[in-house]
């Protein structure tokens, strides 16, 4: 730790907007077969409400562990962990956040337009609602064509944007995403990510994504957040102050290929 | 065109998609050949070399057909006979040169009649066909009638009078009359009926073929030991001067008799140097124990008796005595060779090992059978005279058939059918009962479905049950599923009695109630539900799972919404493979006494008849059913879980 994360953030424009992801000092610590595996250690983050915030790192450096403590899913050894200035488990009874995983987990049993509305039937939302929310989401994610589709009829590309649309459907305040576009190609992905921004900018929502994709972290994001590996801890946050909206055009600037190369510089120390 | 497949498109889909099943049914159906035959021609086989199985032949020396009245250098047979044969003229051979073409003889010289026939007298006409001799003559001659040789025969009755018993069955072999009813045919056959040697009068019985047998009914019993018989063949001696014929000869027809008669007999084939003592039949198989048959050395009749030993074999003795001074001491049908096996003095015979207890020790004083198979004969003395039978029998020809196919056909029961047969039985069983009948086979179908698919509903119901409660809680799993367990090694065909026996005692029986089917059925069906489903349940993916946790999704809807539909899948491939289980339940249990319903029934009541097409049948209706039962399920899988069909489990 060579200095406190808050130190540099001197030119932050969410510096006056109140924080609603707030981790301090975080460890989390397995206990394996082969003895204790330290994923997370003494994790400090801030984020505030309207952010994009990538995860960024080489495989093992605890992003996604970060992301699940933040979800709930996992719960911290120890450390203090609020979202929404709630504990992470009320956050996530309080239903304050949508999480978007690697892969689109959509259930095979529904069609498209019932696996938006899965949430809000659980969250009991009227049937009206449950419908008009999810045709304005699939039309937002430009599947209104495929209400009846079953998941396993769509690209990959296409059942990740109804994974989105359903992490969206109960309008959480915090999106977690988890590498959702690991897994396609390079053209769906890049789509993607503009159609994410356009979400993203569209309904102000906190965004925490993880990748392991220099160019997606600089492009998405209005910071990212690097880490280091064994044990995975967060080394360094470098703020993206690229104008949004943000368009093909930001990919071939200079200031983004400053950034991508200060992003790749701080990743290549951690290692 | 296009517009037109359009319309097709429906059928031609359906058709195509069971292409595949067509061509396995069709598949089958060759194969159904092959097997047949694999599985057949060893019993063929069997049959054919079983000498048992054979059908008997009998040799008699062929007679003249005519007595020749005038000088003649050629004698016509009756029968043909093949060489070796030896011409005989009143149980001599004749030394004449003579040569033989199937049915005619040619003579080196001439024989006058008188050399060849001698009449011993002419025969005076009684009432009713009975011929009578004037002295009771030396031996039964050859009787001519108007020259030509006739046939005697006298069966007796497989029955003996008891004084009470009217009715008698004769062995007669009658292969023309096929219908029991014709009374006229089988009379025909019997020939004359004859108690001791009186003639019955044809109005006082009936006659009818039953069984292959030919039945005779007596209005009165014959009396207690006497002898009830029929003329087979032209006449029977009626006693030692008298001869009753079938058919009276006509009126003014001479019967005469002789012994005198040139005849054709078989010769042996075997060296007469004077030391070979074994000869061979014209004919291989011979009968071994044919009491009638006779064998010559010259004129001289060889004795076809064996004698026993005066001493029992009783594993101790070694000396034997025996009747005569020579002979051929077999054991057990083994012949034992003089000086190297025994020593003889006189009549006593002395083993070197003694003869196990109870072994068949026989002295033959004339010959032996050596090897029937080969129709060899082994002779006491070695002969100087041709060796020759007037009669033997011998084993003529398999009864099913000349070759390895015809017996196949023959074979009484096929294990494997042709399934041309089996599919040939479907329209006898079809009508075998009408639909009014609970025996019908469409009823018999239905039963069974219903019993099955009430089955599957419930096995269905309590494994889904039984898994939801595995799944959560735990405990009680580790507690119960070794029971689970441990319920299904129990053999069905065990338990289906006891259960029938439980459920009749509360006055549900299988005749009146689907209920015991489907218990046995459930029985069967649960378990691969529960285990099925448990996985099922289990098997959801653990992001699914962190994706309801992210909803704070309460437990119920986790059960409703996730794992339970992710089990669908699991639960429909076990009611699948149950449903295959539950029908060969519900089938057992149709087995039971006192049913007549079902399937099962059926398959039980052709199996205890013997009938292995008809059970081969239900076999493949059985497993039809099966097909379309699981066919049945994966409807309603569909119906129920449409996200299932084609390609989805691909993701």
């Amino acid at each position: 730790m060579t200095a406190s994360p808050q130190a540099r953030t001197a030119v932050d424009p969410y510096e006056n907007v109140k924080p609603i992801i707030e981790i301090d000092g975080v460890n989390k610590i397995y206990d394996g077969r082969a003895g204790k595996t330290v994923a997370l250690k003494n994790a400090h983050l801030t984020i505030r409400e309207g952010e994009f915030v990538s995860l960024i790192g080489p495989s093992g450096c605890g992003k996604t562990t970060l992301l699940r403590l933040i979800a709930d899913l996992i719960q911290p050894t120890s450390g203090s962990l609020t979202v929404t200035g709630k504990t992470a488990q009320e956050a996530r009874l309080a239903r304050e956040y949508g999480y978007v995983f690697q892969a689109p987990v959509l259930y095979d049993w529904r069609s498209v337009i019932k696996n938006v509305m899965l949430p809000l039937e659980i969250m009991n939302y009227s049937r009206k609602e449950r419908r008009e929310r999810a045709t304005r989401l699939l039309e937002m994610v430009g599947l209104q064509d495929f209400h009846k589709t079953y998941p396993w009829q769509l690209s990959g590309g296409m059942q990740q944007r109804v994974s989105i649309a359903r992490a969206l459907a109960f309008e959480p305040r915090i999106l977690l995403m988890d590498e959702p576009f690991g897994a396609l190609d390079e053209i769906t992905r890049e789509a993607m990510q503009i159609e994410l921004l356009n979400i993203w900018q569209a309904t102000g929502k906190t965004v925490v994504f993880v990748t392991h994709s220099i160019p997606e972290a600089v492009f998405l994001s209005s910071r990212v957040v690097v880490m280091s590996p064994r044990p995975g801890k967060i080394e360094q946050l470098i703020d993206i102050d690229l104008t949004y909206p943000r368009n093909i055009d930001t990919r071939e600037s200079e200031d983004f290929f400053h950034l991508a190369t200060r992003v790749r510089e701080a990743l290549r120390e951690v290692h | 065109m296009p517009e037109n497949t359009k319309l097709e498109h429906p059928i031609l889909h359906t058709l195509r998609q069971r292409v595949p099943l067509f061509v396995t049914l069709a598949a089958l159906f060759i194969m159904g050949y092959p097997i047949a035959l694999l599985f057949g021609l060893p019993l063929a086989q069997r049959d054919m070399q079983d000498l048992r199985k054979w059908d008997r032949g009998t040799f008699e020396a062929a007679p003249l057909a005519r007595i020749p009245e005038t000088n003649t250098d050629t004698l016509q047979f009756t029968e043909g006979l093949s060489s070796p044969a030896l011409l005989t003229f009143a149980n001599e051979p004749v030394s004449t040169n003579y040569r033989l073409t199937d049915h005619q003889l040619a003579l080196a010289a001439p024989l006058s009649p008188g050399d060849v026939v001698r009449w011993q007298g002419v025969l005076e006409p009684r009432d009713g066909g009975i011929y009578a001799f004037g002295d009771v003559p030396d031996t039964r001659p050859d009787i001519y009638v108007d020259g030509a040789h006739v046939k005697a025969g006298l069966i007796e009755a497989n029955e003996v009078p008891d004084g009470q018993r009217t009715v008698f069955t004769f062995s007669v072999d009658n292969p023309d009359t096929d219908g029991a009813d014709n009374n006229e045919a089988a009379r025909a056959h019997l020939g004359r009926l004859l108690v001791d040697d009186q003639v019955i009068d044809r109005d006082t019985y009936t006659v009818a073929e039953v069984n292959r047998t030919t039945q005779v009914v007596l209005e009165d019993a014959p009396p207690f030991n006497s002898n009830v018989r029929t003329v087979q063949g032209d006449y029977a001696w009626l006693d030692t001067r008298r001869i009753v014929f079938n058919t009276p000869p006509a009126r003014d027809s001479t019967v005469q008799a002789t012994n005198q008669v040139m005849r054709l007999a078989a010769q042996l084939e075997g060296n007469l140097d004077g030391t070979n003592r074994t000869f061979t039949f014209p004919r291989e198989n011979l009968l071994e124990s044919d009491d009638e048959r006779q064998l010559f050395v010259g004129s001289i009749l060889l004795s076809n008796d064996d004698e026993r030993p005066e001493e029992r074999v009783d594993g101790e003795t070694s000396v034997f005595t025996f009747a005569s001074e020579q002979g051929i001491i077999t054991l057990d049908g083994r012949v034992l060779e003089a000086e190297v096996d025994f020593a003889r003095a006189g009549n006593k015979v002395t083993l070197r090992t003694t003869p196990a207890r109870n072994a068949r020790l026989r002295q033959h004083p004339d010959y032996v059978i050596n090897d029937p198979t080969a129709g060899e004969v082994l002779l006491a003395t070695a002969p100087l005279e041709p060796v020759w039978s007037s009669r033997y029998a011998y084993y003529a020809e398999p009864s099913c058939g000349q070759t390895l196919m015809a017996c196949f056909f023959a074979l009484p029961q096929h294990p494997v059918p042709f399934p041309h047969w089996i599919a040939a039985r479907a329209p006898a069983f079809v009508q075998k009962f009408p639909v009014s009948d609970e025996r019908n086979v469409f009823r018999a179908i239905a039963y069974t479905t219903t019993g099955t698919l009430l089955s599957l509903l419930l096995g269905g119901i309590l494994g889904t049950m039984l898994a939801v409660v595995f799944v959560l809680v735990k405990p009680l799993e580790q507690a119960l599923l070794p029971w689970v367990i441990a319920s299904q090694t129990i053999p069905i065909i065990a338990l289906v009695p006891v259960l029938l026996l439980v459920l009749g005692n509360l006055g549900i029986t299988i005749q009146t109630s689907l209920l015991p089917t489907a218990l046995i059925g459930a029985y069967i069906t649960f378990f691969p539900v529960t285990v099925g489903t448990v996985k099922g349940l289990r098997s959801v993916d653990p992001l699914a799972l962190d994706l309801m946790t992210s909803y704070a999704a309460s437990p119920v809807a986790v059960f409703m919404k996730l794992r339970f539909p992710a089990a669908v899948p699991f639960f429909f491939t076990s009611l699948k493979l149950g449903a295959a289980a539950a029908l060969v339940g519900a089938l057992v249990a149709e087995t039971e006494s006192n049913n007549a319903r079902g399937l099962g029934f059926q398959i039980l009541g052709q199996v205890q008849s013997g009938n292995v097409a008809d059970v081969w049948l239900l076999l493949l209706v059985s497993a039809l059913l099966g097909i379309l039962l699981v066919a049945i399920v994966g409807l309603v899988e569909r119906v129920v879980a449409p996200w299932l069909t084609s390609g989805a489990g691909a993701s």
